[in-house]
């Protein structure tokens, strides 16, 4: 017993010290400085576990003045007013006579002078005049006044594909390589100093396996690795060129959406209120976010036992059914289970997935017994929350104010609705209303809010149960959808 | 025969009759926490409160206002009910007293209540922009029966009969149980609003202009 604990015990110090020793020289890797006009490829070495690079060739590249002292053993150089020295195996640089302390040591290794990151921005930017910008952890630094373009990227499956969204800071191009029989794709991004947010996207699923980013020889390029299932790569742009989408698809496209003239984005719906009418062949909506209303503790209304939560988790479970039959958009549900959500997070939830149209479903209550009071609301045009808007307009708009970029698109939504569920449902009303909604504030798409009968109206709260009337009130609502969207219809 | 019980199973049964006792303390201690969750009262009088101070004086002239209450026909969310309170020298007992009538209920019987009953006012704090800070009881969100235009109703009502009869009070911001809350009841956003004439049946007050929200 005593032989078998001193083993393992043996074996869990040495598991740790071969941990603990790390190579202390790494193998040279490709390291870039982008200066305004030109980009800077060297050879870095990690040692200690400190990044070091060549100096003289960053010297050299900035074309500053320097001597290289073997006999003294120091390397100096010239700015325009000023002086900086290094000596090799010392921390310290001397800049101006001024000592300087670096946190890791100067190294030289032959003929060949080392210095460590923050030489550049402790030392050299004095006497070259550069700012050197760099985030610990990549493999780059911007120098100078070099235009950067930020990117920042997240994926998401929905369902039969996945997607990629890219936002960058400024337009950029992009072209897709499809190479597909290696199971790869490379979006090659056409900016000559792109800052990307993360080196790469921690995310996997069952049709991308990694995205990578990757600039070292200089183009700035994003490697996607994907599963063996996918069939086909889709890249449609938006926002000006400020924002890419990319979908990896299970399937090939049908004809009716060749992947080459890819149906009009999120943020094409909103400009065109009237998408309805003359809409071209082939537009359409890509996701469509349901919302039921309440869930978890919040009951909503409530007749004996019927409570509102429910119905409208039945409700727009109908609704995704019928609108999958009829659409090719992909359909999400805010809630599929008893759970409850702010309405932040439910609005949230349809501006994540970039959706074109969110919905959420209520069933009513008045006090009036007799009542069946049926509503479609729209968010109140004029709703500010509270803050007086200056002359000039604001630059920061609050999260809540997000849907006036769609006011028009909303009514004209609702104005749709309207008029097909009051053929289909005679005898119903369902009057348009403007609240303060939280649910809709801060949706970014047209978005609208269906209330249906009256839940203290008995007569109305047996209807509202009945599979029938339910089968109806949805079909009537996807009818409406649909002819909104204009397309895209199932093939 | 107890003296004879081997010494073991003594003390586990000792043992396992404490965990038991243990286990259903517990048991009925959250099944106590659970029902006090699920019926929420209020809680009995606040032995701290300081005394009510009266909310007008004797000789002050008496004041109509509209008080605003659900009466629901087509488009028309809200409407109003003529009233009467003091006009009081401090602004914020002028609101609590219109607040008290929102609370009481309509005399009307074409007209409908739009606080739950029980709840109270708790506090009416107006600052120098015009902002008035009013705030419930919780029941007032806990017990509302839900709906949205009956949401829409029950914060107007709240909204329109503060602005509509004191015309220096220009948005008011609901707080629930002393807190800020997102919604009321999961729809209205409980964020500074101001009056909003276009869902009642009732014509701007003359003497000031229709405010924006």
């Amino acid at each position: 017993m005593k032989r078998i604990v001193t083993g393992f015990v043996l074996v869990i110090l040495a598991v740790a010290v071969l941990l603990d020793i790390q190579p202390l020289s790494a193998a040279d890797n490709d390291f870039l400085i982008y200066f305004e006009n030109s980009t800077l490829t060297l050879k870095s070495q990690t040692l200690d576990r400190t990044v070091y690079l060549p100096l003289q060739e960053i010297v050299r590249h900035l074309g500053l003045a320097s001597t290289d002292a073997t006999g003294a053993s120091t390397f100096t150089i010239q700015g325009q007013n000023s002086r900086l020295v290094l000596t090799p195996g010392s921390g310290f640089i001397s800049y101006n006579d001024q000592p300087i302390l670096l946190q890791n040591p100067i190294r030289r290794d032959g003929g060949q002078w080392l210095v460590p990151l923050d030489f550049l921005s402790q030392g050299l930017s004095r006497v070259a005049g550069v700012e050197f910008r760099y985030k610990p952890g990549t493999r780059r630094v911007f120098a100078g006044k070099v235009m950067t373009t930020e990117l920042a990227m997240n994926a998401q499956s929905l369902g039969a594909l996945t997607r990629l969204t890219l936002r960058a800071g400024s337009p950029i191009d992009v072209e897709l390589q499809k190479e597909t029989a290696q199971h790869r794709a490379v979006l090659v991004l056409k900016s000559r100093a792109i800052d990307p947010a993360r080196e790469r996207l921690d995310y996997k699923d069952a049709l991308v396996q990694s995205v990578t980013f990757d600039d070292s020889d200089g183009m700035p390029r994003l490697l996607i690795s994907m599963a063996d299932d996918v069939r086909d790569v889709r890249l449609t742009s938006s926002d000006g060129n400020r924002v890419y989408f990319v979908d990896f698809v299970r399937e090939i496209a049908s004809e009716a959406t060749p992947p080459t003239t890819p149906a009009p984005l999120a943020a094409a719906a909103p400009a065109r209120p009237n998408a309805n009418a003359n809409a071209p062949a082939g537009a359409g909506v890509r996701v469509i976010v349901i919302d039921a209303g309440h869930g978890g503790i919040e009951n909503g209304a409530a007749n004996s036992g019927t409570l509102e939560k429910d119905l409208t988790l039945l409700l727009a479970r109908r609704l995704r059914t019928t609108l999958q039959s009829r659409l090719s958009a992909t359909i999400v549900l805010t809630r599929d289970s008893d759970i409850d959500l702010t309405s932040e997070a439910r609005a949230g939830v349809a501006n994540n997935n970039q959706a074109s149209l969110f919905v959420s479903l209520h069933t009513g209550y008045s006090p009036d017994k007799t009542a069946s009071g049926s509503s479609i609301y729209v968010m109140k045009p004029d709703f500010t929350g509270g803050l007086s808007e200056p002359a000039g307009g604001r630059m920061f708009l609050p999260w809540y104010m997000a849907f006036r970029t769609n006011a028009a698109a909303s009514q004209a939504l609702a104005e749709n609705l309207q008029k097909n569920l009051n053929q289909a449902l005679p005898g119903w009303k369902f009057p348009i209303r403007f609240g303060p909604m939280g649910v809709l504030a801060s949706a970014t798409m047209p978005a609208i809010a269906l209330e249906v009968g009256n839940l203290n109206n008995d007569a109305n709260a047996k209807m509202l149960a009945e599979p029938e009337f339910q089968a109806k009130l949805t079909a009537t609502i996807a009818e409406a959808i649909e002819q909104f969207a204009g397309g895209g219809r199932k093939q | 025969m107890s003296s004879r019980m081997p010494r073991h199973l003594k003390i586990g049964l000792i043992v396992l009759v404490a965990g038991f006792a243990i286990t259903l303390g517990l048991f009925v201690d959250v099944i106590g926490r659970i029902q006090t969750m699920v019926h929420e009262k209020e809680p009995a009088g606040n032995p701290f409160t300081p005394p009510a101070v009266p909310l007008y004086e004797r000789n002050d002239p008496p004041m109509n206002v509209k008080v605003f209450f659900p009466g629901m026909k087509d488009d028309v969310i809200l409407s109003a009910e003529d009233q009467t309170i003091r006009r009081s020298g401090e602004l914020a007992n002028r609101a609590r007293q219109i607040l008290q009538k929102v609370l009481e209920g309509p005399k009307s019987a074409a007209l409908y209540p739009s606080i739950p009953k029980d709840t109270k006012l708790q506090e009416v704090f107006i600052d120098d922009m015009g902002m008035a800070y009013v705030d419930f009881s919780s029941t007032i969100s806990a017990n509302h029966p839900g709906g949205m235009v009956n949401e829409q109703a029950t914060v107007y009502s709240i909204v329109n009969s503060l602005t509509y009869n004191l015309p220096e009070i220009r948005q008011v911001k609901i707080l629930v149980g002393g807190a800020e809350k997102e919604t009321l009841a999961g729809h209205c956003l409980l964020l500074p609003l101001g009056m909003d004439l276009s869902i009642t049946d009732i014509a701007p007050p003359k003497e000031q202009v229709n405010h924006a929200d």
